[in-house]
């Protein structure tokens, strides 16, 4: 009896010497892919004042940048489960950001929520997450420029042929993220700073999920069943359209959003030579034409330049 | 006596072979289980090809989500090991006349019973920082500490499971130890134990018997319930069943699939430790049940049973 109760402690005690062992393994190997680090001479670490004894010279000295997604918005950001590696448009751009920075990658996949909220708490470095640029957002985040801008549009059913225009959707169903910047545009509320937005839906009858892809999901059921429309960033809804989903978008889009790269506010260390190396690469990448190369790549158009506003 | 019952109910194999259900009918009460249990599958696999799953992209992506079992399996066990921890403590303070004890636990139990899990998840992940950053930048503590209170994903989910899994797992355990007669506290007593001694060698091995099979509900529950972890953050090396599913069906536009995968996956799981959790109820309840050729059905034959034990013990 003795024995065996001292065997059960012995595995018990295994298993969690295996979680703590996990646990410090997952520390220090990125879980995804990792940046190659260009040579030494032309990275932002490699000139940095690493005696500043800010959060630019501590994420030097780590080597590592710990990049913030949430893997569920193809074709911005993903997970594909036949390589077991992160892929989209984020994804590109965060790379060739730690590769100039001269810094390994290491991803981390917060909620949504968790991530525009602020307070990282340390957890995670930077979001390269197609995050809209919003007052709100900027109380607790610091952003770049924007890296890319963002259609926004709503699809209908492929057998819709009622609604034409963004005026159709008066008194109609229509599904959007919630606590996303098209529930705030859908609700007339949504403010980006320097942008003047023009509200062309109105008196909607909103149907909030947790992110856009069920939303989706219930407009592929059928003409007006559960929703008359989805609305959410035109290529996501395109990704939807190619994946056989039978929706079809109607419209041009109807706004574009700046989407940037976010550094949190409530980090202890002085943020701001960080955030001045990102803008800079942003705006190296916009010069050098990377960013136009991944958006062709993944959009099949040139989003990086502001459109409509 | 109720879990008493529960036990058996548990075992499965005592069925004896001449069940009354089974007078004037040529098939055995266990043939017609599995002809019904046959038929259920039959209409789940007409279900399956009505709902048009793609089934060449859940083949392709089974290997993908079934890796995360072993997160799934080290989250519940190492939280259960903990909420069993906890659950002991919690129940001798419910069942003490210290006034500390008794209101700690009381406030415990009360808590994290009436709050939904997930909120306490958040809680932990989020609040804990926020404690510990406040701590610092009043100066009590430095910032080395000041780290450890912003913890992993998986250690918030393993802390926020245990204490919500404890805190039911409280009453059970205290049903447990009052199901055991208070004459067999009295006779510890007049032995000279301890209250230690009593708990140890007389109330708990006893209260043990009633205790397991509802803490194996418990776990199975939990298996399922660590799929809340990944609504918080992880690196790829944590990502669970239910976090590997998302991301997979968000990749392909196959959300459905991913899920039925997933489900498949958690019944599997939950089928496994089921038999674990029978072939332990089994074992505990060994010497309350009779051996195989004797009838045990009759009615009143547990209370017999009961009464020959109480006097094999004293």
């Amino acid at each position: 009896m003795h024995r065996s109760r001292l065997k059960a402690v012995t595995a018990l005690l295994g298993v969690l010497a295996l979680v703590g062992a996990a646990c410090s393994k997952s520390s220090s190997s990125p879980g995804g892919e990792t940046g190659t680090p260009a040579p030494t001479d032309q990275t932002v670490c490699a000139s940095a004042d690493l005696t500043a004894g800010d959060l630019l010279a501590k994420i030097c000295e780590s080597g590592l940048i710990r990049f913030a997604t949430d893997p569920v918005y193809p074709p911005q950001s993903s997970l594909n489960p036949q390589t077991g590696e992160y892929e989209g448009f984020d994804i590109d751009t965060a790379t060739e950001i730690a590769k100039r920075m001269g810094l390994e990658i290491e991803w981390a996949t917060p909620d949504w929520t968790v991530l525009t909220a602020g307070g990282w708490n340390d957890r995670w470095d930077v979001s390269v997450g197609s995050m809209t640029i919003t007052p709100e957002r900027a109380e607790v985040l610091y952003f770049t420029q924007p890296y890319y801008f963002a259609p926004a549009g709503f699809a209908v059913h492929a057998d819709n042929t009622t609604i034409t225009s963004a005026a159709d959707l008066a008194g109609q169903k229509v599904g959007v993220c919630g606590g996303c910047t098209y529930e705030d545009y859908l609700n007339g509320t949504l403010q980006i700073p320097d942008y003047t937005i023009d509200f062309a839906v109105a008196g909607a009858e909103l149907v909030t999920y947790k992110t856009d892809k069920p939303a989706i999901d219930d407009l592929a059921l059928g003409d007006c069943v559960r929703l008359c429309a989805a609305f959410s960033a035109v290529p996501t809804l395109q990704g939807a359209i190619d994946a056989g989903k039978a929706i079809k978008i109607v419209g041009p889009p109807l706004f574009y959003e700046p989407l940037a790269v976010a550094i949190d506010r409530s980090a202890p260390l002085d943020a701001a030579s960080f955030v001045a190396a990102l803008d800079e690469i942003v705006a190296q990448m916009h010069a050098d034409g990377t960013l136009t190369a991944f958006s062709m790549a993944t959009y099949g158009e040139d989003l990086t330049i502001q459109q409509g506003a | 006596m109720a879990a008493h019952i529960e036990i058996q109910g548990g075992a499965g194999e005592t069925r004896p072979p001449e069940h009354p259900l089974d007078a004037g009918t040529r098939l055995s009460f266990r043939t017609k289980v599995v002809l019904v249990w046959t038929g259920i599958f039959a209409l789940l696999g007409i279900f399956f090809w009505l709902a048009k799953f793609d089934i060449a992209w859940m083949n392709r992506t089974f290997k993908f989500i079934i890796t995360g079992v072993w997160v799934t399996v080290v989250i519940a066990i190492v939280s259960i090991f903990f909420a069993v921890v906890l659950a002991l403590l919690g129940s001798l303070g419910r069942l003490s006349k210290n006034a500390v004890a008794y209101g700690v636990s009381g406030f415990y139990t009360s808590f994290y019973r009436g709050t939904p899990l997930i909120v306490q998840i958040f809680l932990v992940y989020l609040a804990l920082p926020q404690i510990g950053s406040s701590l610092q930048d009043r100066g009590l503590i430095g910032s080395t500490l000041a780290r450890y209170f912003v913890l992993s994903a998986v250690l918030a989910g393993i802390i926020a499971l245990s204490l919500n899994y404890g805190a039911y797992m409280t009453e059970i355990f205290r049903a447990g130890i009052l199901s055991v007669g208070p004459d067999q506290t009295e006779a510890a007593d007049a032995l000279g134990m301890s209250y230690k001694q009593r708990m140890r060698r007389v109330v708990l091995p006893q209260a043990f018997k009633v205790i397991i099979p509802p803490t194996g509900n418990e776990f199975i529950a939990m298996i399922k319930d660590t799929a809340l972890v990944s609504l918080i953050a992880s690196s790829i090396f944590w990502y669970d069943i239910f976090k590997r599913a998302t991301v997979a069906g968000n990749h392909d536009f196959k959300n459905l699939e991913a899920l039925v995968v997933t489900a498949g996956i958690y019944w599997a799981l939950t089928a496994i430790f089921t038999l674990f959790q029978t072939k332990l109820e089994t074992r505990v309840s060994k010497g309350y049940v009779r051996q195989a050729g004797t009838p045990s059905r009759k009615p009143g034959a547990k209370r017999l049973e009961e009464q020959s034990r109480r006097e094999d013990e004293t």
